[in-house]
C-alpha cells in the first residue's frame, strides 16, 4: 500500500533490477511447469476439435445416474454426463455420425427433457480449425516481430515475444493443471491475452524508450537505472490499465457465470483474468529485464555501467546493494531534449560541459528571436 | 513590425474568471482542434439519431437469441460453381421457413448455413441436410384457386383417368392450409398439389405419382436455337434413362389419362419437380425422344434457361453434402447469454467509471465522455452493418468489445498519466498538456497498431467466433484511437484554457504544479533577478 501511494505520488519506490532475477526464475519454473503439464496431462480438448456430440437437456428432476441409464439404452454408454445449475444436463458422447446423433437427441427429449442447445461435431472441423489457428498464430508472431523492429528495435522485439509467449504458456498451462475445456471461445481468450500483452509491452517499451532518449545522452546513468526510472514512472499505468481491463471480465466472471448460470463464460472469464494479470507482470518484468541484459551488453552501455560503477565506488558506500535510483531533480535537470541531439549508437563521446548552478531548470536561455 | 498594444491588459491572475467567454475559449486554443471537437461530437450523435431514425438494430447472431447452424462439408472434390448453385438450392429452401436472416454462405470445402432464431428447428435440420430428388410427375391439372374442395369441383382444368382417382375422391392429396402440399408429404407414389418455382401468380399443380426420378438425366444445358434459349436435355440410356422416358412421353403425347391433355392443349404436360417446387412443366410434342435430343422450350430468358438445366443437371444439389458440424440453440439460451453479456457489460462499466472517475476525477469524466463517444459510434457501425450486411454480432464480438473497453481506457490512462509526469516535473498544467498530447499519442498508436495488426490477421487467416471477435476488436481500436484524436485530447486543451484547470489541479486528478518544490524555489528568484 505504502508502496502504491509513492508510485501515485510519482516517486520511484519500487527496485525493478533487484527484482528481476527472482522474477525470471519464478517464471522459468512456471513455464517449467506449464510446459510439463500440457505434455503430461496435455489439453481437454471440447468438441469442436475431437468432434463428437454434446447435448444440454433441461431436466430439473433427473439424475447423473438417470441419464447414464438413458444413455446406455441409447446405445452411447460411453457418454459424459454432468450436472450444470441443477436443471441443466450436459450430456456429451463422441458419436460423430449426424444421424446417430439425432435419433440420441430425439431419446433424450422423450426419456429426458427439453434439448435446448445441440451440438454434433464431425472429425475433420476441429482440425481445421486448429491449423488456421496455428498458422495465423506464426503470420503474427512474424508480423508482428518485424512491426516492433521497425517502430522500436529489435532487441525490444525479442523480449516482447518472450514475454508474449511467457503469457500464453501460462494461460495453456492455467487450462492444463485445471482441466478446463478448450473450445473455440478459448482460443479467443488466448489471441486477447496476446493482444494485451503485445500492447502493454509495446506501451512499457515507449516509455523506456522516452526515458533512454531523454536521459541517455548524459551517461550518467546505466541503461538498467534508465529502465528502473520508466518502469517505476509507468508502473502506476500499468496497474490501473490492468485494474479496469480486469474489472469487465470480472463483471463477466461473476454476473455472468455466477448469478445468470452462463456456464461457458466462466472458465473463459478465468483465462482472461490469468492473462491480464500475467500480462502486465510479464511486461514490467520479464520483457524489460531481457532488454535490459541485451542492451548493457552493447559497447556504448557497458562502458557507461563501467565508468558509473567507478564514479559511485568513489562516492564510499559501495556496500549498498540495490539499484542507484534517479530523483526527480536529478531527472529534470538532466534533461537533454533541448540540447542539439548527438548521433546514436557511438562510443562515449566527450562530457558535455554540464551546469554547475542550476540556473533555469537546466534548460539553456533561449536565443532572443529576431526582428522580422 | 509587430503589433503596438494601445490598451493595458489585464493580467491572467487579474482577469476575472466569469468573463471569460467562449470567444475567449475559441481564441485560446488552436481553431482546428475545436473543430474536431464539435465534429466529433456532431458526428456521434448524428450516428446515433440515424441508427434510430432508420431502425437499424444489430443483428443477433446465433448464440445470443437461438437457432440453427449447420457447416456441410463436400463429400468430393467441388467446384466453385457447384457450391455456389448448392448454396442458391438451399437459399430457395430456407426461405421457405421465414428465417429473417438466413446466413447461407460457401466455404472452401462445402457450404455453412447459419438460420438464427429460426423456430422449427427439426424441419430446418431436415431441409438443410438431405438431398431432395429430382422427379418427373405428369401433371393433372392447374388451377389458380387457393384452395379446391375436391378436383371434381371444376376448378381444376381437366382431370382424366387416373388423375380422375383425385376427381372421384378415391384419392385425396395431402394439402396443408396454405393449399400446396407440405414437404414431409411429398412422397413420390403420392399425388401432390404443387407451386411454380419463382411464380407469384400462385399456380397450383396438382401432379401424379413420380413415373422417373433425376437419375435419369445425364447432362442439361441451355441452349439457343431458333432465336430463343432452351434447354437441352440428355439422357441416360436404358430403363433408368431414355426408355422409362420415352414410355412417359407417348402417355402424354397421345393424352393417356395418366397424362391428360389440359384444355387448350393438344399433348399431355410432365412437371419436372424439385425440392417440392415445379422447376419446368412442358408439353410432350413427340412420342418418341433420342437420348441426347430432348429440348425444353418455354420463352426462357438467358438466367431461367440457366437456372432449369442447372436443376436438372444436378438434381436436388450439386454435390453430395455431410454435416459436419451442427449447432442448435434454444431461444432462451440464447436470451441468456445476451442478457449475461449485457448485465455483466454494464455492472462492468459502471465500476470501471467508478474507478477511473475516482482516480482521475474530471479528467475521469473525460476520459468516460470519450468512450461513450466512441461506444455511440461502435453501436451506429454495429446496427448499420446488421441491417445492411447481415453481419451478426455474437457471443465472441461481445467479448472482443468488453476487451475493448480495457484498451480505450488505456489510451485515457496513459495521456493522464504523463500529464502528470510532466506537472510533477515542474511544467504547468497548461503546458504539460500541449507536451504530453503527442507523445502519450504516439504511444497510443504504436500499441493500437500491434492491436490493429493482430485483428487484420485474425479476420483474414481463421474462420468462425475468432472472426468474429476480430472484426469487434479491430473496429472498437479503430474507434478508440478515432475518439482519442478527435475528442480526449482537444477537450483536455478545452479545460486547459480555463483558469479553473490551472487553479484546481487536484479536482483533475493531477498534482499541485511544480511538485518539484528545491528547484521551483531556486527558479523564480533568479530569473526575476
Amino acid at each position: 500500500m505504502k508502496t502504491l501511494r509513492a508510485l501515485y505520488r510519482g516517486e520511484s519506490p519500487v527496485d525493478f533490477p533487484l527484482l528481476w532475477r527472482p522474477a525470471v526464475t519464478v517464471s522459468v519454473v512456471a513455464v517449467v511447469l506449464g510446459l510439463l503439464s500440457f505434455v503430461v496431462l496435455g489439453l481437454n480438448l471440447g468438441l469442436d476439435f475431437e468432434g463428437g456430440t454434446s447435448y444440454e437437456v433441461r431436466a430439473p428432476d433427473a439424475s447423473v445416474a438417470d441419464a447414464r441409464e438413458l444413455m446406455a439404452d441409447l446405445g452411447a454408454p460411453e457418454a459424459r454426463i454432468q450436472l450444470v445449475d441443477d436443471d441443466l444436463v450436459l450430456v456429451r458422447s463422441d458419436v460423430q455420425d449426424p444421424a446417430r446423433a439425432l435419433e440420441i437427441r430425439d431419446g433424450l427429449v422423450t426419456g429426458l427433457g427439453p434439448v435446448v442447445a445441440f451440438e454434433q461435431v464431425g472429425p475433420t472441423w476441429g482440425d481445421e480449425v486448429t491449423d488456421k489457428a496455428v498458422k495465423a498464430l506464426v503470420v503474427f508472431f512474424i508480423v508482428v516481430a518485424m512491426y516492433i523492429a521497425v517502430r522500436l528495435e529489435w532487441k525490444m522485439a525479442v523480449g516482447a515475444l518472450v514475454a508474449v509467449a511467457h503469457d500464453i504458456v501460462l494461460s495453456v498451462g492455467v487450462y492444463s493443471v485445471f482441466r478446463f475445456e478448450i473450445t473455440p471461445a478459448t482460443v479467443v481468450a488466448f489471441l486477447t491475452i496476446m493482444g494485451y500483452s503485445l500492447y502493454d509491452t509495446i506501451v512499457v517499451y515507449d516509455k523506456v524508450r522516452e526515458i533512454v532518449g531523454r536521459l541517455g545522452a548524459t551517461e550518467r546513468y546505466t541503461y538498467s537505472e534508465l529502465m528502473n526510472l520508466a518502469l517505476n514512472r509507468v508502473a502506476m499505468r500499468s496497474i490501473n490499465t490492468s485494474v479496469t481491463s480486469a474489472i469487465p471480465v470480472l463483471s463477466m466472471l461473476v454476473v455472468g457465470s455466477v448469478i445468470l448460470g452462463a456456464a461457458t463464460l466462466r472458465e473463459f472469464a478465468v483465462a482472461l483474468l490469468v492473462g491480464i494479470a500475467v500480462g502486465s507482470y510479464s511486461s514490467l518484468f520479464l520483457a524489460s529485464s531481457l532488454v535490459s541484459v541485451l542492451k548493457e551488453r552493447e559497447e556504448r552501455w557497458s562502458q557507461i555501467a563501467v565508468k558509473v560503477r567507478n564514479r559511485t565506488a568513489d562516492d564510499a558506500d559501495g556496500s549498498k546493494k540495490g539499484t542507484r535510483t534517479i530523483e526527480r531533480s536529478d531527472a529534470v535537470g538532466a534533461d537533454t531534449r533541448a540540447a542539439p541531439r548527438r548521433a546514436p549508437g557511438g562510443g562515449p563521446a566527450k562530457r558535455r560541459p554540464t551546469m554547475t548552478a542550476p540556473t533555469g531548470g537546466g534548460v539553456p536561455p533561449r536565443p532572443r528571436k529576431k526582428k522580422r | 513590425m509587430r503589433p503596438v498594444l494601445t490598451r493595458p491588459v489585464a493580467t491572467r491572475a487579474e482577469r476575472p474568471y466569469r468573463h471569460r467567454t467562449l470567444r475567449h475559449l475559441a481564441t485560446d486554443m488552436p481553431r482546428r482542434q475545436l473543430a474536431y471537437l464539435l465534429g466529433i461530437v456532431i458526428l456521434s450523435v448524428l450516428g446515433s439519431t440515424m441508427t434510430v431514425v432508420w431502425g437499424n438494430e444489430p443483428l443477433l447472431g446465433l448464440d445470443l437469441q437461438g437457432g440453427v447452424s449447420v457447416r456441410l462439408a463436400a463429400t468430393e472434390p467441388a467446384t466453385e460453381e457447384m457450391l455456389d448453385q448448392t448454396v442458391s438450392i438451399i437459399r430457395d429452401r430456407v426461405d421457405g421457413l421465414g428465417v429473417a436472416e438466413p446466413e447461407i454462405s460457401r466455404t472452401e470445402t462445402g457450404v455453412l448455413v447459419s438460420l438464427p432464431g429460426v423456430d422449427d428447428q427439426e424441419r430446418a435440420l431436415s431441409l438443410v441436410g438431405t438431398t431432395a430428388e429430382l422427379r418427373f410427375r405428369p401433371v393433372c391439372g392447374v388451377t389458380t384457386t387457393v384452395r379446391p374442395e375436391t378436383a371434381a369441383s371444376g376448378s381444376w382444368s381437366g382431370v382424366h383417368a387416373m388423375c380422375s382417382e383425385v376427381g372421384s375422391g378415391a384419392v385425396v392429396p395431402a394439402i396443408g392450409a396454405d393449399g400446396y402440399t407440405a414437404p414431409e408429404d411429398d412422397l413420390a407414389d403420392h399425388f401432390v398439389v404443387l407451386g411454380l418455382r419463382g411464380d407469384t401468380a400462385g399456380q397450383r399443380y396438382l401432379l401424379g405419382p413420380s413415373v422417373l426420378t433425376g437419375e435419369a438425366i445425364a447432362d442439361a444445358n441451355p441452349l439457343f436455337i431458333d432465336y430463343q434459349w432452351q434447354v437441352g436435355l440428355d439422357l441416360h440410356q436404358g430403363q433408368v434413362g431414355v426408355d422409362g422416358f420415352n414410355q412417359v412421353a407417348t402417355r402424354c403425347y397421345v393424352g393417356d389419362p395418366s397424362c391428360p391433355r389440359l384444355e387448350g392443349l393438344t399433348n399431355g404436360r410432365l412437371a419436372i419437380v424439385l425440392d417440392g417446387q415445379v422447376v419446368t412443366a412442358p408439353s410432350i410434342r413427340a412420342p418418341e425422344f433420342q437420348h441426347d435430343a430432348i429440348l425444353i422450350s418455354g420463352g426462357f430468358e438467358k438466367a431461367e434457361a440457366d437456372d432449369v438445366s442447372l436443376s436438372l443437371r444436378y438434381g436436388a444439389l450439386p454435390v453430395e453434402l455431410e454435416p459436419e458440424n451442427t449447432r442448435v440453440v434454444s431461444a432462451t439460451i440464447g436470451e441468456d447469454s445476451l442478457r449475461a453479456g449485457v448485465v455483466a457489460g454494464l455492472i462492468g462499466m459502471l465500476l470501471v467509471a467508478l474507478f477511473i472517475v475516482a482516480y482521475y476525477r474530471i479528467l475521469g469524466l473525460v476520459a468516460l465522455a470519450s468512450l461513450g463517444i466512441s461506444g455511440a459510434l461502435l453501436w451506429a457501425i454495429i446496427a448499420h452493418l446488421g441491417t445492411q450486411s447481415g453481419l451478426a454480432l455474437t457471443l465472441a464480438g461481445i467479448t472482443g468489445m468488453i476487451v475493448a473497453v480495457g484498451v480505450s481506457v488505456d489510451s485515457n490512462v496513459v495521456y493522464f498519466e504523463h500529464l502528470k509526469e510532466d506537472v510533477r516535473d515542474g511544467r504547468t498544467a497548461r503546458s504539460s498538456v500541449d507536451r504530453a498530447f503527442p507523445i502519450a499519442f504516439s504511444t497510443i498508436v504504436k500499441a493500437d497498431l500491434a492491436s490493429l495488426i493482430g485483428a487484420g490477421l485474425l479476420w483474414a487467416l481463421t474462420v468462425g467466433a475468432v472472426r468474429g471477435f476480430a472484426l469487434y476488436l479491430g473496429l472498437a481500436t479503430i474507434l478508440d484511437l478515432v475518439a482519442t484524436y478527435f475528442f480526449m485530447g482537444p477537450m483536455v486543451r478545452l479545460l486547459a484554457t480555463t483558469r479553473w484547470f490551472a487553479d484546481h489541479p487536484e479536482r483533475f486528478g493531477l498534482p499541485a504544479s511544480g511538485a518539484v518544490p528545491a528547484r521551483r524555489g531556486e527558479v523564480p528568484s533568479e530569473v526575476g533577478a
